[in-house]
């Protein structure tokens, strides 16, 4: 079949899944700073001898070498820049990797540049491999990736109108992308977030995932924080996230 | 297309049959069918009926979850099997695997899957509850997880063991390693740790 090489592509990426094809192969999705999220295939990596096999596991790290033609990408090279070992040997910690893999595959775009979104990951997968709480990363994560994908949520002020909210109860409509003040609040769904939920939810927005994973809360603020989170999520995907019961089974108390 | 060049609806069907089958790719689902239409009528009849066969005369064992003709299975009866230990494996094969190995003397437990929370297949769509009833029972001293070396069996082997853990039975596992032929400057981060791990005492 005549036909141009293929060009050679070196990029660093992050495994966000791993699906089995044909007899040995293995479909991969990738996220990767300059290119987005990517589709590339691992040739022959079921076997147990294949040297690509333990660089290409879902949640890590690794330098790539894509074999670009006309078809998928084919991975030619790859080497682990970061395994994630601690992250992948703490059952929590891999459940809430593997949720922030999927929403970070659901949220980005294929062949176009998301640094923010890269980083917000590497972020996230660094922390809980340093041993940060699950759940807070998975809040931090949940708040910071609707921001970088254009769903930044208000919580400061009136979503609607701008006004400054009083120090109270408010109302959080997630389809209006966050706080209504009582004049602007129509009859839309949504919950009411108290005053601390409020103050957790902007403190994640401007602290790092590592202060914010530090930060102790009682279980109704963080329960309250969670319900919040997933009706933003829910307002933007089309699915619930495949990964979310079983990471929620574990972690719930 | 004109009738006469498209694909006969029969062997068309038998094409997205074999389509379905893992493994098999829609060229090798149409080789297979073309060949299957090609044999004598009596040998495409004796295939139908081996499926059909198979399909009705196997079922899981109540106690260990392999597929069986007879319920309990072979092992799960042989009252030579030891009843105490009992490994755990993702697939039917790799019971078959374990024996040709050809030192296991006790029973099995056949997940048929493995942890995937990725692919939305949690603990409720494996047989781990029956494993942990079997293991509550009292009789089993030790759980070797057989599961494969990748994120899921790890996976699968952390939420076993956790599961397990209120029963105070020993929950071991496969050493890991290098695979024999491997080349140490390839291994990546996780097998090598693994296998420094699993070091052993020359
Ligand atoms: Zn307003
Ligand atoms: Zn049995």
């Amino acid at each position: 079949m005549p036909g141009r090489p293929p060009r050679m592509i070196a990029a660093e990426g992050i495994v966000l899944r791993r699906r089995p094809s044909g007899e040995a192969d293995a479909l991969l999705v990738l996220l990767t700073p300059g290119e987005g999220r990517i589709d590339a295939v691992a040739r022959g990596v079921r076997k147990p001898q294949a040297k690509l096999r333990g660089h290409v596991e879902p949640v890590t790290r690794s330098r790539f070498l894509l074999a670009r033609g006309r078809g998928l990408d084919v991975v030619a090279q790859a080497e682990t820049l970061d395994a994630h070992l601690r992250l992948k040997a703490d059952l929590e910690a891999l459940a809430a990797a593997i949720y922030c893999c999927e929403l970070a595959e659901r949220l980005s775009t294929a062949h176009a540049p998301q640094p923010e979104l890269y980083e917000l990951l590497v972020d996230a997968l660094a922390a809980l491999d340093a041993g940060a709480s699950p759940a807070a990363v998975a809040r931090y994560f949940e708040l910071h990736l609707l921001a970088v994908s254009g769903y930044e949520l208000q919580v400061a002020a009136c979503v609607s109108c701008g006004a400054d909210l009083p120090e109270a109860e408010a109302f959080f409509a997630a389809a209006a992308g966050g706080i209504l003040c009582a004049g602007c609040r129509a009859e839309v769904p949504g919950r009411l977030l108290s005053v601390r939920a409020q103050k957790v939810l902007r403190f994640a927005r401007r602290s790092s995932v590592a202060e914010f994973a530090a930060l102790r809360m009682p279980p109704e603020t963080a329960a309250e924080v969670r319900a919040a989170l997933a009706d933003a999520l829910r307002a933007v995907l089309d699915a619930e996230p495949r990964s979310s019961t079983f990471f929620e089974t574990l972690t719930r108390p | 297309m004109p009738e006469s060049l498209a694909t006969p609806e029969p062997i068309q069907r038998l094409i997205e049959a074999l389509h379905r089958l893992p493994g098999i790719g829609p060229k090798s689902a149409q080789r297979l069918a073309y060949h299957i239409v090609r044999t004598s009528p009596q040998e495409a009849e004796a295939l139908a009926r081996a499926v059909t066969e198979a399909r009705e005369r196997i079922r899981y064992c109540s106690v260990c979850v392999n597929l069986t003709e007879r319920d309990p299975c072979a092992v799960c009866s042989d009252p030579r099997r030891d009843a105490g230990t009992i490994c755990v494996v993702e697939q039917p094969l790799d019971v078959l695997a374990v024996e040709r190995a050809g030192i296991y003397r006790g029973r099995y437990h056949v997940l048929h899957g493995i942890l995937n929370p990725m692919e939305g297949i949690g603990p409720e769509h494996l047989h781990i509850d029956a494993l942990v009833a079997r293991v509550s029972t009292g009789e089993v001293r030790e759980v070797i997880m057989a599961t494969n070396p990748s994120l899921e069996g790890e996976a699968t082997v952390m939420y076993v063991q956790r599961v397990l853990a209120p029963h105070g039975v020993r929950v071991t596992r496969l050493a890991r390693g290098l695979p024999s032929g491997a080349d140490l400057e390839y291994a990546d981060t996780m097998t090598l740790a693994r296998a420094l791990e699993g070091r052993q005492e020359l």
